[in-house]
């Protein structure tokens, strides 16, 4: 009985575990983090996107923004984001702080991602081109809510995992792990089930009469030799290439950044 | 005079074979006979007497038995009978391994055994609803198969190795052949109609080094059937028993390869002997909520087979305990590897 109430207290631990949001402490006010210029969102989308992207920025404490520009200057889109960054003092914690930046240039279809300070270290080159790679088919496809969703859905699961750590590891996931949770649960019962009748305990070797058994005649006999050749693939370029553009860089104001640059 | 019984010379009382001494033992006085030092009443059973209703010897009521019965208990004075007719001439059975478990011996042993079930529900485990424990000689055939076989096959070695920027495959391949023999002696089938055969098969190994040749009296005080099929209906199920360890065999036999395809397989099994046997088992039969079960148990050594019922609480909560486990396990992992808990 005291098994069972123990397996019990375990089930209820794990079903609390998974239905309780982790970390209800809600931002306080809400700030405009959406600077929606070219007018992509309609009002309600607009409001409800601004509080998404307050609430899940405060948990990692950083500003999650959202710019979108109908650049009638043609001003470049690193350069566009540099200067907003600059002018506008973002960041959670302090002016000029903790911010990442989605920047759409509708004019070149052009999209910039960039990390400033805990966000810079957290969101590397690498991780923000994982996250434009998520979301550039949403953008292309005009969804652009889909798209801002996405971006700070990923942005605030990539800055809950360690730096220099593939953030899309599926030993990360919540699926990956509730399904091998459930096979290895599975195998193990079904073994378990399986064995109550009582196993088979004979072998070959139970009934053979060694003394008369055994290999009687042999023969090996070589007939020919078979050689391929493979091209040994080496990786001398520098860490993925294709379809990365910019990278981070130095605002005017003297601020670093990560950063990931594309078109859409 | 078909029906035999064996009444203790000195009082009268019904004799039964006890396993633990080893000796035709009488249940009032205590007297114990060694079954090998005394003459076989077997023997003196004229071949004529082919009655088929049976009475018992000491107090005169039909014996009831089917058409297979070779030992039972009188159901109403409780004697021992064994039904000599049945066990004369073709039906003589070659060997016997005697019981070695007592009765009481196998009650505490299956108790033991029911409590140790993972799985089984709880009522289930106080094993207090035991309707019946019948100790059984069952039919078996021994047998004796001699197999000549002969394979031929393709197999290749695999080496690979880099030279420069490419890789190399060097696949080297034979034409392999092999010869063996392979002899299975005691080789046990059950032969009766009434036992399931998966059962059966599981209660396996027997110790031979204990088997006695047949004396009647090993039967008294037990049940015995005699064989439902004989050494030749059974022949394809001893032929398909041996063949799992002849492939093992053939597999063994060819090493040191990377792959092996066998293109040819021939296998020829003579059946060179058959030995009618009788192996003791113990039948117990469990009533657990309105439905009866049945399990065996090796008279011999003691293992238990059958399929015990399954309690579903039991495997939810193993199964909830073993994912939650890996659950949080993996999330531990994850963790360390940086992931964050949530």
């Amino acid at each position: 009985m005291r098994k069972q109430f123990a397996l019990l207290a375990v089930l209820f631990l794990l079903a609390a575990y998974l239905t309780v949001p982790a970390g209800t402490a809600a931002a306080a006010e809400t700030k405009k983090l959406i600077y929606d210029e070219a007018g992509l969102l309609s009002a309600e989308e607009y409001a409800e996107l601004n509080e998404m992207a307050n609430k899940y920025g405060a948990k990692r404490e950083t500003d999650m923004i959202i710019i979108t520009s109908n650049n009638p200057e043609d001003i470049d889109v690193v350069v566009m984001t540099q200067d907003f960054y600059d002018e506008m003092a973002l960041g959670y914690d302090k002016p000029h702080g903790n911010a990442v930046i989605l920047t759409l240039d509708m004019k070149n279809r052009d999209v910039y991602l960039a990390g400033f300070y805990k966000a810079e270290q957290y969101l590397d080159d690498g991780r923000l081109d994982q996250i434009r790679y998520k979301i550039t088919p949403d953008l292309s496809n005009g969804d652009y809510k889909r798209a801002f969703e996405k971006y700070i859905k990923t942005a605030h699961k990539y800055m809950g995992i360690k730096p220099g750590v593939n953030p899309e590891n599926p030993l990360f996931s919540l699926g990956f792990q509730l399904i091998a949770a459930v096979i290895v649960g599975g195998l193990v019962v079904g073994v378990m089930t399986f064995r109550t009748g009582g196993r088979v305990t004979v072998n070959r070797r139970t009934y053979e009469d060694a003394s008369t058994s055994g290999i009687v005649d042999r023969q090996d006999q070589y007939l020919r030799t078979t050689t391929t050749k493979r091209k040994i693939e080496r990786n001398t370029s520098s860490s993925s290439g294709g379809g990365r553009g910019g990278g981070g860089g130095i605002t005017g104001g003297g601020h670093s950044h990560s950063g990931s640059r594309g078109k859409f | 005079m078909p029906v035999i019984d064996y009444k203790c010379p000195n009082c009268g009382s019904g004799m039964v074979f006890d396993g633990r001494t080893g000796a035709l033992t009488c249940q009032g006085c205590g007297r114990q006979d060694n079954i090998e030092g005394i003459p076989d009443p077997l023997e003196q059973v004229s071949a004529e007497d082919q009655r088929r209703e049976y009475q018992c010897n000491s107090c005169g009521a039909a014996i009831m038995a089917d058409a297979v019965t070779t030992a039972t208990v009188c159901s109403f004075c409780g004697s021992a009978a064994v039904l000599g007719d049945r066990l004369t001439g073709e039906l003589a059975p070659a060997k016997v391994l005697p019981f070695l478990i007592s009765k009481e011996e196998a009650m505490v042993a299956f108790r033991k055994w029911c409590r140790n079930g993972l799985l089984t529900p709880d009522g289930f485990m106080t094993a207090d609803r035991i309707k019946g424990i019948t100790g059984v000689y069952v039919p078996f055939w021994l047998y004796e198969l001699h197999n000549r076989v002969e394979v031929h096959g393709h197999a290749t070695k695999v080496r690979t190795y880099t030279r420069g920027d490419y890789q190399y495959t060097e696949t080297q391949h034979y034409a392999v052949y092999r010869k063996l023999r392979l002899n299975y002696v005691n080789l046990p089938i059950d032969a009766s109609e009434k036992m399931n055969d998966e059962l059966m098969d599981k209660l396996e190994p027997f110790p031979y080094e204990r088997m006695k040749g047949f004396k009647s009296p090993y039967l008294a005080g037990y049940i015995a059937d005699k064989y439902s099929y004989d050494e030749q209906a059974l022949l394809p199920r001893a032929k398909e028993k041996i063949r799992s360890y002849i492939e093992s065999s053939i597999s063994s036999a060819v090493t040191g390869y990377t792959s092996v395809s066998f293109t040819d397989k021939q296998i020829d099994t003579t059946m060179k002997q058959a030995d009618y046997c009788l192996i003791p088992v113990w039948m117990v039969k469990y009533d657990y909520n309105r439905s009866e079960y049945v399990f065996a148990m090796n008279g011999q050594t003691g293992k238990v087979v059958g399929k015990p019922p399954i309690s579903k609480a039991k495997v939810a909560a193993w199964f909830a305990g073993v994912s939650g486990a890996t659950f949080l396990s993996l999330k531990v992992i994850s963790w360390m590897m940086g992931g964050g808990f949530l």
